[in-house]
């Protein structure tokens, strides 16, 4: 005899990364259905955006995907940009470029680490949030701040590279290659982490489109589908670097698609670091006693690749300082929807790996 | 057979297809046929109309299509029956901005508790009316416009 | 305390009590957006908050008796942070991370984020910061520390 129960996880809960609900419906050990609340979060950043100037509103981009802030100011920048024609130097972009790919790194570091907590494994969380560390303090020498940066800025970055920010890169670099070697190893060696990753979770590639999956999670799916690829923004069609895909479909798939990439991100910074030109550092028609009055006019959408998948920033402007309309078209709330199909007919214990594997991010999902 | 209003190109090079909302669903099927997939969805609150915004997308092609259609009366056909995607898109952008999605199965708010009073990314939402929310036994949320009740 | 003539020493229940409380404080995981991330690094291997005998993070308020309040309180997390800030045993402790946590931060002109969480909870110390690094985070803990040894920072 069947026997349901109704299981709460959440808000406030270590395995839920961020504040979400899910109210799992059980069938002894097996889950039926997962209804997800989310909103915990919801901190209403595009109505905000519609009340700031154009410029003032990086720091709640920055707060979105809070672990990968340099791509979420990239994505909204992009649009801004296009919205007001604005040319970025060459030097600024290939600043920005290896920025957002540390960034990318420094984001997977938390998702990897947490993912080891989840299985039950402590020691990886201490060693990537050491190489987190690093990646920080890269970001402390050239924008001031650790984690939420505000570095970039319209038509450029706030702050040139001088030589100690481009040492350092290159020093974290060079360790970096053998650290995580080192770290998926600590993975990949555990008979435990094996069993509960392959199998569970398994997102079917059709479901995944339908549902809108983008990132990770759909190259983990066998799609190789990378804006950074496919519609190659800043220089990335100038570089060399392959878009990993998974067959497997599943959690343990997610995993090595992610470590690939990770990878490709230092295949890429050593590339920009090879062909970083010299030149300005940010255009003048932004400079800063110019800057609240630069003015948009029309509708743009344009995409980044994010640590969690296509991150999209739609601006309507009405030809003022302030935008009229901001919205983002946030991966991580695709791909948290999509829990419950992947989630059904598993062990409530591997529920718990799979929301690791999706890599939602709170401030993401809810704005 | 769908009718396509205009056609223009907006500022990031993308198509952009202005329909009639009568025809929405039609033209989505059609493309749906075509292998593309619902990317996002966005309201424009325009004072005396609102404008739906849908980017529509090909995975093989790599093409991004923008379809938009406008409503007077906050009401659009729903496309959930034919992309899952939609499900959460609409339910957020009747959250913050009140579009009534017809034929959409759960439109419930999304972000926000179910008792909120207006859709706040209208551009008529008064923000100096400070609503609070508080919470029973239970975990059922209740707002007020009375700072005693709940923060 | 006084040190007698055999090495023993002395000192009040109260104060030997306050010592012990205050060097093994155990924080509750209240990681509600950005700062808690940064309440992670404080607790890695980098800062090392368990030099100041906070090394466990415990998910149940059961078991703890420090809420590190990390990130931003929205309307609708408010009523949970009370309860479960009332499901902490006594004696406990509140220290409120981040600007958002002290008076809104950079979401003060929205609808939907608490104006401080202390209109929600007793806060004993604030760490200012968007968000606090680590260092500012193990500071607000080592005043907590002293407040608790009734000490004053002179
Ligand atoms: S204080 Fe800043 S970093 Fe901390 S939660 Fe608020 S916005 Fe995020």
């Amino acid at each position: 005899m069947s026997h349901w129960i109704e299981l709460n996880i959440g808000p406030v809960h270590p395995a839920t990364h961020g504040i979400y609900r899910f109210r799992v419906k059980l069938n002894e050990e097996t889950v039926e259905d997962v209804d997800i609340t989310i909103g915990y979060l919801h901190r209403n950043a595009e109505k905000i955006c519609e009340l700031n100037y154009f410029v003032n509103n990086t720091i709640y981009f920055d707060r979105m995907d809070y672990i990968d802030a340099m791509n979420m100011e990239l994505g909204y920048l992009r649009a801004v940009e296009t919205l007001m024609d604005m040319e970025v130097p060459e030097r600024a972009q290939w600043i920005r470029m290896i920025m957002a790919e540390l960034s990318r790194i420094a984001a997977r570091m938390v998702g990897i680490g947490a993912l080891g907590l989840d299985v039950g494994m402590l020691t990886p969380f201490f060693h990537t949030f050491h190489e987190r560390e690093k990646i920080q303090n890269i970001f402390v020498e050239a924008s001031g701040g650790r984690q939420e940066v505000n570095y970039m800025s319209i038509g450029g970055v706030y702050q040139d590279f001088n030589d100690t920010i481009i040492n350092e890169i290159k020093e974290f670099i060079a360790g970096f290659k053998g650290k995580l070697e080192e770290i998926v190893k600590m993975f990949t060696d555990s008979e435990i982490f094996w069993q509960r990753n392959v199998g569970t979770g398994v997102l079917e590639p059709d479901i995944a489109l339908d549902y809108g999956v983008t990132g990770p999670m759909l190259r983990a799916s066998g799609i190789p589908y990378d804006v950074r690829k496919d519609s190659p923004y800043l220089y990335y069609d100038k570089v060399n670097f392959d878009v990993p895909i998974a067959k497997s479909k599943d959690n343990m798939g997610r995993f090595l698609v992610k470590v690939e990439e990770l990878r490709q991100s230092v295949r890429i910074i050593e590339q920009c670091l090879a062909k970083l030109p010299e030149g300005p550092y940010f255009n003048p028609k932004a400079k800063k006693s110019a800057m609240l009055l630069l003015k948009g006019q029309g509708d743009v959408f344009t995409r980044v690749e994010s640590e969690s998948g296509e991150f999209g920033v739609f601006i309507r402007g009405d030809g003022n300082v302030k935008p009229y309309r901001v919205h983002a078209r946030s991966p991580s709330f695709k791909n948290l929807a999509v829990v419950p199909i992947m989630a059904k007919g598993s062990l409530i214990a591997d529920l718990i790996i799979t929301i690791a594997s999706v890599d939602a991010v709170a401030g993401e999902v809810d704005r | 057979m769908y009718k396509i209003l205009s056609e223009e190109t907006d500022k990031s090079g993308m198509k952009v297809l202005n329909i009639d909302k009568s025809d929405l669903v039609e033209l989505m099927e059609d493309y749906k046929n075509r292998r593309y997939y619902l990317s996002s969805i966005t309201g424009v609150d325009m004072k005396d109309h609102i404008d739906v915004i849908y980017h529509i997308h090909n995975f093989d092609k790599n093409d991004y299509l923008c379809v938009k259609v406008s409503t007077s009366d906050e009401k659009v056909p729903s496309i959930t029956k034919l992309w899952k995607a939609a499900i959460v898109d609409e339910r957020e952008q009747y959250d913050l901005m009140g579009i009534v999605f017809e034929g959409h199965e759960n439109l419930r708010r999304i972000l926000l508790p179910d008792e909120w009073v207006g859709h706040p990314l209208r551009k008529d939402y008064d923000l100096n009316k400070v609503q609070y929310i508080s919470m029973d036994r239970d975990g059922n949320e209740h707002v007020s416009f009375d700072d005693k009740e709940g923060w | 305390m006084k040190t007698g003539d055999m090495g023993v020493k002395t000192t009040t229940l109260e104060k030997a009590l306050e010592w012990g409380r205050s060097n093994s404080l155990w924080p509750l995981t209240m990681g509600l957006a950005c700062c808690a991330i940064e309440m992670m690094a404080t607790q890695a291997a980098d800062v090392d908050v368990a030099r100041f005998g906070s090394e466990i993070f415990r998910n149940s308020p059961r078991q703890s008796d420090l809420m590190i309040v990390a990130g931003t309180t929205t309307k609708r997390m408010a009523p949970r942070v009370k309860r479960i800030y009332e499901e902490m045993p006594y004696p406990k402790y509140v220290i409120a991370m981040g600007v958002c946590v002290i008076q809104g931060g950079p979401y003060v002109d929205g609808y939907s984020v608490v104006l401080g969480v202390d209109r929600v909870i007793p806060v004993d110390v604030y760490v200012p910061g968007c968000p606090p690094s680590p260092q500012a985070l193990t500071y607000g803990l080592i005043t907590l520390q002293k407040k608790i040894r009734n000490e004053t920072d002179r």
